[in-house]
């Protein structure tokens, strides 16, 4: 394989803060069942990449805690593999993909790795785009830097030769330049541009309401066919939950559910990750609720995203709005009448 | 390394009575709780009970057990130090020697067993569902100094001549062993799980390899043995749920038990998982047209029916307007729009025809093969195919 990976985690997505309050934006939920790094590291996998380097912020213990050696992703080998590059800096930084001041902490990762082109990625694009296609088109084209676009969408992916991307790295301070995407953004003289058009899933994750947006789209059949191929599956770290067990009386419609979860109420229009508890006679429609959330009985829940090991008590009535919803931060307990 | 107990694991087993379900696996292969192998449980109790060396015995049809449990990282058992070793009969300079008995597999692998020197061996079998930690079984044996510890549980009378029945004193000395009596004097039943000194296992392995009348079966053979010459044998009272899932009824009923909230079967418990190897599916997707009650679903499943009373494993479709009701459905099965089934077990990668409908009488499980489909009226109207 001619082509490694370079996933920058480092980039702060300023309309996420709310769920990247503890975790880094990579290791944002989404889906039911992954995380926003799953995707790009599952197209890798599924590109047949062997070499990967992680460039991690410094809020990386979730992500850690999530990648381990990489072994869900058939990446913990002996030869290439996985590599988790953390920075050093200040959260907060940067702002663009591909960012010269997080690869230069770890020029010794471009010197080991022995293929001779890099595709830089992000961890908030989704995507099923195969990579060795991308390679092909951009060997085809000539061009210094291909950039993958989806319907005139930039998909913050790119591919360019090791050699030029250690010069830029090099280079950047006396080019002010800070990322690649950067130098693709301003079209950086004297390199030469190309673009990869590609055509399938795509969703771009920057704020609170495309999350949202995407998320509720997942639940259309066109969509979800689309982003779940069965022959490109989209990896993530594997836990032991049991089935869900739907319960007497459960009325569960239009809605993702992962495994694991205990539903006694209804559900509507709605994402559910592992490990979920609704109780009896609660109403949750066009929520998404994360990972081993308990919502007790009596509650109405509407436009709601709760974090991760939310515990929502008996009859609280939480409304969101379609442009905003409501967020509950990770392990906050909510009571009837909370302000939240 | 010289450990304190190692584990072995009988999965040999061909199940005749579970039918079609057993022709290409061994009944410890056999998918359970819309998720697992059967085989999942003695493993994670292993795995739960900290016992980190465990020998697995195949024979019948052993490649899908082979890879299933690879390296035995599901379990935690791919360890430097003992962890999961397969062990299907071999060849020696005079020839291949099958196992012949529960206790032939065993003595047939006592280098295997020397190599780590236990000073316990905790003999377990693939075919029950059950939840148990062994390490208290153990601590039990200790403490009553026996040289085998048999665990029992309660079985109702009226069915306790379907076991083989240990006869007690007040200490849980056992003082007779039958092999399902017609009329039985006890109710404590063998649940297959031993705890042997390994000297004493050792010699008795040794001494009925000699008798060439042996069947050379633990239950037969080896603990009446044990009993006619003294030995102190000692039955463990286990309390909990524990189901052997031999036949086609009891698969079935063992698995609508995860949907009775009585009885004592619980999955979702962090406490005492049971690991399986996990597939990589989407979350399951329900529509707009579904209808779920009392039912375990899995991962990968499209669910746009009507499912009552049933288990649903992974990468299952349920079109609109079928209705599934009180079935077990294994991996990859597609129910056509429109067919109705209730009461079968429909084994992996089957798919039904729309409209089908299994008409039956009522209390039997109908294990639903391509045969059934087959023998369908309606059958020449539908493309009927099947993956494997």
């Amino acid at each position: 394989m001619r082509l490694a990976a370079v996933i920058d985690a480092t980039v702060t997505i300023p309309g996420l803060k709310e769920l990247a309050m503890y975790r880094s934006s990579a290791s944002i939920p989404f889906g039911g069942r992954y995380r926003l790094i799953d995707f790009a590291l599952s197209n890798i996998v599924n590109s047949n990449l062997n070499s990967v380097g992680i460039f991690a912020s410094q809020q990386s213990v979730s992500l850690m805690d999530h990648i381990g050696s990489g072994k869900s992703w058939d990446l913990d080998r002996r030869k290439n593999g996985l590599y988790f590059l953390p920075t050093s800096q200040r959260e907060g930084d940067h702002l663009s993909v591909g960012s010269f001041e997080a690869l230069e902490e770890h020029l010794n990762f471009f010197h080991k790795i022995t293929q001779p082109y890099v595709m830089v990625t992000s961890t908030f694009c989704i995507s099923q785009i195969d990579y060795n296609d991308m390679l092909e088109k951009h060997l085809a084209s000539g061009a210094d830097i291909t950039e993958a676009v989806c319907d005139e969408a930039c998909m913050k992916a790119y591919i360019l030769s090791k050699e030029l991307l250690m010069q830029m790295i090099k280079n950047f301070r006396e080019e002010r330049v800070v990322s690649v995407e950067d130098i693709v953004n301003l079209k950086k003289k004297p390199y030469t541009f190309a673009q990869y058009e590609y055509e399938g899933y795509f969703a771009l994750i920057n704020s609170m309401e495309s999350y949202f947006n995407e998320s509720q789209a997942l639940l259309s059949k066109e969509v979800w066919l689309r982003l779940f191929l069965p022959d490109r599956p989209i990896y993530t770290k594997v836990k032991d939950e049991p089935p869900t067990k739907y319960m007497k009386g459960s009325d569960v419609k239009r809605s993702l559910v992962a495994n694991g979860s205990l539903l006694k109420g209804q559900v509507t229009d709605s994402i559910l990750s592992r490990a979920v508890s609704i109780g009896k006679n609660s109403k949750l429609e066009k929520c998404i609720i994360m990972q081993k959330c308990v919502i007790e009985e009596g509650c109405d829940l509407l436009y709601v995203i709760a974090d991760k090991d939310v515990h929502i008590k008996a009859g609280s009535i939480i409304h969101g709005t379609k442009e905003k919803p409501v967020v509950i931060r990770k392990g906050s307990v909510v009571s009837e009448g909370d302000a939240v | 390394m010289k450990k304190q107990i190692v584990a072995m694991l009988l999965a040999g087993g061909q199940g005749t009575r579970l039918k079609e379900l057993t022709y290409a696996v061994a009944k410890p292969a056999i998918p359970f709780g819309g998720k697992y192998r059967i085989i999942d449980f003695p493993l994670s109790n292993c795995t739960n009970s900290e016992i980190h060396t465990v020998g697995v015995l195949t024979q019948y049809q052993p490649h899908l057990l082979h890879q299933y449990i690879g390296l035995g990282t599901p379990w935690d058992l791919d360890r430097r130090d003992g962890g999961v070793t397969m062990l299907p009969p071999y060849a020696e300079a005079d020839g291949i020697k099958w196992y012949d008995g529960t206790a032939n597999a065993i003595f047939q692998n006592l280098k295997f067993l020397e190599a780590h020197d236990p000073e316990y061996v905790l003999i377990l079998s693939g075919d029950h569902i059950y939840k148990m930690n062994y390490m208290e079984m153990l601590e039990f044996h200790k403490k009553q100094q026996a040289d085998v510890t048999i665990s029992v549980i309660e079985v109702p009378w009226e069915e306790a001549s379907r076991f083989g029945l240990m006869e007690t004193d007040d200490d849980m000395q056992v003082t007779r062993f039958v092999e399902k009596p017609a009329d039985p004097k006890s109710n404590l039943a063998s649940m297959g799980v031993y705890i042997f000194n390994y000297q004493k296992l050792k010699e008795y392995l040794a001494a009925d390899a000699e008798k060439e009348e042996s069947s050379h079966d633990f239950g037969k053979d080896i603990i009446p043995a044990m009993l006619e010459s003294g030995e102190k044998l000692v039955a463990y009272p286990y309390k909990g749920y524990w189901k052997d899932v031999g036949t086609v009824e009891s698969l079935w009923e063992s698995n609508m038990d995860l949907l009775d909230l009585d009885s004592g079967l619980v999955l979702h418990d962090p406490a005492w998982r049971i690991f399986s190897s996990n597939r990589q599916l989407p979350p399951q997707v329900v529509t707009s047209t579904c209808d779920i009650q009392e039912s375990f679903v899995n991962e990968g499943c499209i669910v746009e029916g009507t499912v009552r009373r049933s288990i649903i494993s992974q990468d299952v479709h349920i079109k609109e307007g079928a209705e599934v009701s009180e079935c077990v459905v294994m991996e990859g099965v597609v129910i056509g729009a429109g067919a109705k089934i209730r009461r079968a077990i429909i084994t992996p990668n089957l798919i039904v025809p729309d409209h089908f409908e299994l008409k039956k009488l009522d209390g039997e499980i109908t294990l639903m093969t391509r045969n059934t489909i087959a023998d369908w009226e309606g059958s020449e109207d539908n493309a009927v195919s099947s993956g494997n």
